[in-house]
């Protein structure tokens, strides 16, 4: 399952890489992720939970940073959700662009989910993807209207 | 399946105490055709199941009334698509039900059920709001009323709180108006579609007063795509119109891909179909 | 009526249409299924399945499992192999093990087993187990695999059943589990001479065979001996098999099989009786082990398959050199996968006479769901590539389809691709058929509005697996009742009553009066398998000998007592004289093994590879929605070679119910796969054809032959008329759209992104 995407931030490329970059920053761009743990500088561990209408997924992630270069951002996410069989994989690439004086975010994650949640429930998951996309652009963007307005 | 509490109360004002705002764990079920699945999949594991089926018979009826239909939540199905009333005031419904799931189904399946489960590949939202359908939503703290175009907020997600449950659906009879539903399969005949298209207009002759044109199944909720509606309205039917009603439909509607279909796909399919159900409406969406 | 042993009058019980005998216990609900069996003090297992599709198992942590509240034990293959030290098992290779050991090699594989009386707290525990993988790179496409250096297995380890795979014992680097050829002249140089070359390249996707029974065994285990109630086409191999495994004699390992809810080829050989039996022995207790139809999607499925065939035509449409290379993806455990390699693979040419062939044929490891047999052992992959491909030609060289084939078709006397000389294989007459139903003659409205019309056909051949053995007793009883003990599943294609009017033939009592006895490998002697429409034919003729030696056992107890010849003496009136009262018994028997060459090494060659030929032919009328793709089959017909029908009416629902399936296969049907992972496994995702899925007209009808060597004049049908139906149609919409479809399913996206194609606007991919 490939989701990927591109939106645009007004904020020069550095600030919106180093906000990104930031684990701390990032996780509270996403809907969900917490209890944020940091093994080594490119590894980290983190519960991620999510809820579709009444049914809740949570599951236990660990993060490989595995490029981080201004410009763009790689990383592989293993997941093992809890009371279920199941297991997640995903790589993701984020590579930022400057466009004038706002930066182009384009972002792709390959993921796949194995056992009971990845045989029924991948057009879920999908939309799950897009709507956590959604949440994530707006917090992105409204940190710098904040940080324009300050 | 692990051991859950059910509760079986006699009143519908029982029926949402029992509920709880905080708990997702805590659901009611009523003919339990999707519930069941979820929880045999192992993705659902209630503590507590509030039944529905003993709640007060009013709201397993169909009345006509003020010019609609006043529809109980726990209706099934099955007599939605016998009752003479529907037929006579919302013949769309009637004519929809006879490829809607299977007989096994609509004998237990209900309305509220049909409509709180969120499931975006489910027949009867989009009809039903193309119908400009409104619900009684009641809870521990009184009533509301609900569009049922505002109802939907994602795959299986509406706006229903926790403790808030469907009474009654309204739905105002389609009168003169033409309507057709079209579903749109990709792999065996009775498989969930890979698109929906409910369209209901207020026309005379090819000359369109008003439209309501509603996708589903291939987006993520049941939803009214308003700038199709608005390409219709007031214009005379023809070929070009037609496609440039689909194209702001395309434009509009969010598409998911699936085992159905690829987005591009869907794309084109509802491109095609809302020509097809306003046509099919047209020629002979009255009856 | 009274049975007496005078000579039968022929065709009073063969050839009529006799209902089902089990029908009414069917409909009524009282058959007997070992999906519904329970057992005193039985446990069910539940298994926890692999999330990896190919990597090290570095851990399994079971010790939450082991806390649920009624859950009696978990285990992993090292309790296993405390009981069963050499736990792999199969038909082909000895590859697949009772539990993951070592490595998983699909998503979905068995890793632990969780035991309670309770079916959901086992359920709630294999949820609690955890496993830790060392994730290895994995193999999905069956081309890929021939190359890849990612390898299934270490090293192979062949069963020493079948002679072909010997040179594969020990072999390490591969994942070819057979590599098949045939070489007939010379290709090379026919390719050179001739006119024009024609080469394509077909692919079939996974699929699988969803019996409404899904896959149950249960064992009951003791150190005296070991039952099990399975839902098998193949008791006698589990016995083999089981027997093996325990280091038993085969008389202490009994196999019951009640009715089946279908088989379609996915209860063949072994599957979960080697789990339940090491269950049992752990436990100590009964153990059943009833999948649900979501993990049917982890245990067997089709050969999803890669075809590239090339053809050598001269300036008249002789077909002068066939080039083959099919690649069958098999999945992580061999099954039976090298067979259908081999034997599908020698006729992959056709049914058309090639002076030059050259077929090579792979059976390949990959890191999905096993595959095995299905409803016409590896043919229907075939054929839809090779009708597709004759399609192609007969358009492109401007030939008209019917000429072109029958220019080139395999007719009686003629050397098959195998230099077996064709015999009793109607393949031109049921082409004839299946043009005469389908009007072929008579002008087609193709239509010119949005919806194209178009028409196509197809024609194959089909060898038996050969060769093979079985084994029938009849019992005649002291009253005159008569009792056939055979090994034979009925699985719902009608095989017990088809046995047993062979039984009434020959022995002159009404088919509805022979008891046929529920098949238990301690009482029904061996047969080699329900599959392949092997049953009729070979069972077939076993049962009829040991008719007809129960038959000339009562003509002699006739001349023992003093009968006159050519007496009429009701047979209990013969026991009577003889034993003075009613007891005693009279036992037929009768052994069936047709004869057979074994294909020369290196050639494939053989004078007589196969015990008889199958033949089936379809056409199809379709409507293409040019808007959307969809296809409405407003017309299929279907025509097989059955040689003499035992009964007309069983033989007609088999068509109907082989084409069936093959238009799910065909039309819809797929298992989509996403890094391993099955997406669609659940019947919610997986669609079989339902009834508004029927062709609005279906044509099902069989040709009048005699199979000379067959029983009766009749040969099997049971999977025959799946084989066409997938290029009937892709060549019919051809005929109305111009397009032609290399890869199934045909579904309606297919369809129309390659009319957008075609117009030059192609459709964007995502």
């Amino acid at each position: 399952m490939n989701v990927s995407g591109e939106f645009t931030i007004k904020a020069p490329r550095a600030a919106v890489f180093d906000t990104i970059r930031d684990p701390k920053s990032f996780i509270s761009l996403v809907d969900g992720i917490r209890d944020l743990k940091e093994i080594d500088p490119t590894h980290y561990q983190a519960v991620f939970e999510t809820k579709i209408a009444y049914l809740n997924f949570k599951f236990n992630v660990s993060v490989e940073v595995t490029k981080l270069e201004v410009g763009e951002i790689a990383a592989k996410i293993e997941g093992t959700p809890l009371g279920v069989v199941g297991r997640l994989t995903a790589t993701t690439s984020t590579v930022l662009t400057e466009v004038g004086d706002e930066t182009k975010v384009a972002y792709s994650v390959d993921a796949a989910l194995a056992g009971k949640l990845g045989s029924m429930g991948q057009p879920v998951m999908r939309s799950k993807a897009k709507d956590l996309e959604k949440v994530f652009v707006s917090r992105l963007r409204e940190r710098f209207a904040q940080a324009a307005a300050e | 399946m692990t051991p859950f509490e059910l509760a079986e109360p006699t009143k519908l004002a029982d029926a949402v105490k029992l509920l709880d705002p905080d708990d997702p764990t805590v659901r009611p079920i009523a003919g339990g055709t999707a519930l069941m699945l979820m929880m045999k999949a192992g993705v659902f594991r209630p503590a507590k199941l509030i039944s529905l089926r003993g709640i007060e018979s009013k709201y397993s009826g169909i009345a006509a009334s003020g010019g609609g239909l006043r529809v109980g939540a726990m209706t099934t199905l099955n007599a939605l698509e016998r009752s003479a009333d529907v037929k006579k005031l919302a013949p769309l419904i009637t004519r929809t039900m006879l490829t809607l799931s299977n007989v096994r189904v609509r004998n237990v399946a209900t309305v509220g059920g049909a409509l709180a489960h969120g499931d975006p590949h489910m027949d009867l939202p989009p009809v039903l709001m193309a119908l400009g359908a409104k619900l009684t939503v009641i809870s521990p703290n009184g009533e509301r009323s609900v569009a049922l175009e505002d109802f939907f907020t994602g795959y299986y997600e509406t706006v229903l709180e926790k403790n808030e449950l469907i009474a009654e659906a309204h739905i105002p009879a389609q009168g003169a108006k033409r309507a057709a539903y079209m579903k749109v399969t990709t792999g065996s005949a009775d498989d969930w579609p890979a698109l929906g298209v409910a369209v209901v207009l207020d026309s005379d002759g090819k000359a369109i007063k008003s439209a309501r044109v509603v996708v589903s199944a291939a987006t993520t909720k049941a939803t009214r795509v308003k700038s199709a509606e608005a390409v219709l309205a007031g214009k005379t039917v023809d070929d070009k119109l037609l496609a440039q009603a689909g194209d702001a439909a395309v434009e509009e509607a969010e598409f998911i891909a699936d085992v159905r279909g690829s987005v591009p796909y869907k794309r084109e399919l509802l491109r095609v179909y809302i020509k097809r159900a306003v046509r099919q409406a047209l020629d002979g969406g009255a009856q | 009526m009274t049975m007496t042993h005078d000579a039968p009058k022929a065709g009073s019980q063969v050839g009529r249409s006799v209902p089902r005998l089990e029908g009414r216990d069917k409909v009524t609900g009282r058959a007997e299924y070992t999906h519904t069996m329970r057992l005193p003090g039985m446990l069910t297992c539940k298994l926890f399945r692999s999330t990896v599709a190919h990597g090290r198992i570095k851990s399994i942590d079971t010790s939450e499992a082991k806390k649920v509240p009624g859950v009696f034990a978990v285990v992993t293959i090292d309790d296993v192999m405390k009981v069963i030290p050499d736990p792999y098992y199969g038909p082909a290779f000895h590859d697949q093990p009772i539990l993951a050991h070592e490595k998983v090699r699909f998503v979905g594989e068995p890793v632990a087993a969780v035991l309670a009386m309770d079916p959901h707290v086992a359920e709630e525990a294999a949820q609690l187990i955890v496993a830790e993988y060392e994730e290895l790179p994995a193999v999905y496409d069956e081309v890929d695999a021939l190359t890849t250096k990612t390898y299934v297995h270490d090293v192979l380890k062949p069963a020493g059943t079948f002679a072909d795979l010997k040179h594969l014992k020990d072999a390490r680097d591969t994942n070819t589990a057979l590599d098949y050829r045939l070489r007939k002249g010379d290709v090379d140089k026919a390719f050179a001479q001739a006119a024009h070359v024609f080469e394509h390249e077909f692919k079939t996707q996974k699929v699988l065979h969803l019996p409404f029974e899904p896959h149950a065994s249960i064992a009951d285990y003791k150190d005296t001996g070991v039952t099990v109630y399975t839902a098998s086409q193949g008791p006698s191999f589990v016995r083999t098999e089981i027997a093996r495994l325990l280091g038993w004699p085969e008389n202490k390992v009994r196999i019951k099989v009640p009715y089946l809810g279908s088989g379609y080829g996915a209860k063949l050989y072994i599957k979960l009786e080697a789990l339940v039996v090491a269950l049992s022995m752990i436990a100590r207790r009964p153990v059943k082990l009833a999948l649900t139809f979501e993990e049917l999607f982890y245990q067997i499925t089709k050969h999803p398959s890669t075809f590239r065939i090339k053809s050598g035509i001269d300036k008249d449409g002789k077909i002068i050199a066939r080039k083959c290379e099919v690649f069958w993806n098999g999945g992580a455990y061999a099954d039976i996968g090298p067979r259908v390699t081999q034997k599908s693979g020698l006729t992959a040419s056709g049914p058309y006479e090639i002076d030059n062939v050259w077929i090579d044929s792979y059976a390949l490891y990959t890191n999905v769901t096993p595959a095995g047999a299905l409803r016409g052992f590896g043919v229907p992959q075939l054929v839809w590539a090779y009708e597709s491909h004759s399609d192609m030609i007969a358009r492109a060289l401007k030939l008209d389809p019917v000429e072109f084939r029958r220019k080139n078709l395999l007719r009686e006397g003629r050397p098959h691709a195998t230099n077996t000389i064709i015999k009793d294989a109607a393949v031109e007459k049921v082409m004839d058929h299946v043009l005469d139903r389908m009007n072929w003659s008579k002008p087609f409205d193709k239509s010119t509005g949005v919806v194209k019309r178009g028409r196509g056909f197809g024609i194959s051949i089909k060898a038996v697996i050969t060769p093979t053995t079985s084994v029938a007793i009849v019992n005649v009883s002291g009253d005159g009742s008569v009792t056939l003990y055979c090994g034979t599943i009925d699985m719902g294609q009608g095989s017990d009553t088809a046995m047993a009017q062979m039984v009434g033939e020959v022995l002159n009592v009404p088919t509805e009066t022979v008891r046929v006895v529920p098949r238990d490998t301690d009482v029904t002697p061996y047969d080699m398998g329900t599959l392949g429409s092997r049953s009729l034919f070979h069972m077939g003729h076993a049962v009829q000998r040991a008719a007809a030696d129960a038959r000339d056992k009562l003509k002699a107890l006739a001349r023992e007592v003093g009968e006159p010849e050519g007496s009429n003496i009701p047979v209990r009136d013969l026991f009577v004289k003889k034993y003075g009262m009613q007891a005693g018994n009279v036992i037929g028997t009768g052994i069936f093994k047709p004869d057979y060459i074994p294909p020369a090494p290196g050639t494939g060659l053989s004078e007589n590879v196969t015990a008889f030929w199958m033949v089936s032919g379809a056409g199809a009328e379709v409507e293409v929605d040019t808007e959307t793709g969809h296809v409405k089959i407003t017309k299929l017909v279907n025509v097989v070679d059955v040689g003499k029908a035992i009964n007309p009416r069983i033989v007609e629902t088999q068509i109907s119910g082989a084409a069936l399936m093959q238009l799910g296969f065909t039309m819809f049907e797929k298992m989509h796969i996403d890094g391993g992972q099955v997406t669609n496994a659940s019947l919610a995702d997986y669609k079989i054809p339902g009834f508004h899925d029927v062709p609005t007209v279906m044509d099902n009808s069989h040709v009048d032959t005699n199979q000379a060597n067959g029983p009766f004049g009749a040969k099997g049908v049971g999977e025959v008329a799946t084989f066409c139906v997938s290029p009937a149609i892709a060549n019919a919409i051809d005929d109305a759209v111009g397009v032609r479809l290399t890869e199934l399913p045909l579904n309606p996206e297919s369809v129309y992104r390659a009319i957008r194609a075609k117009a030059g606007k192609p459709l964007e991919d995502e």
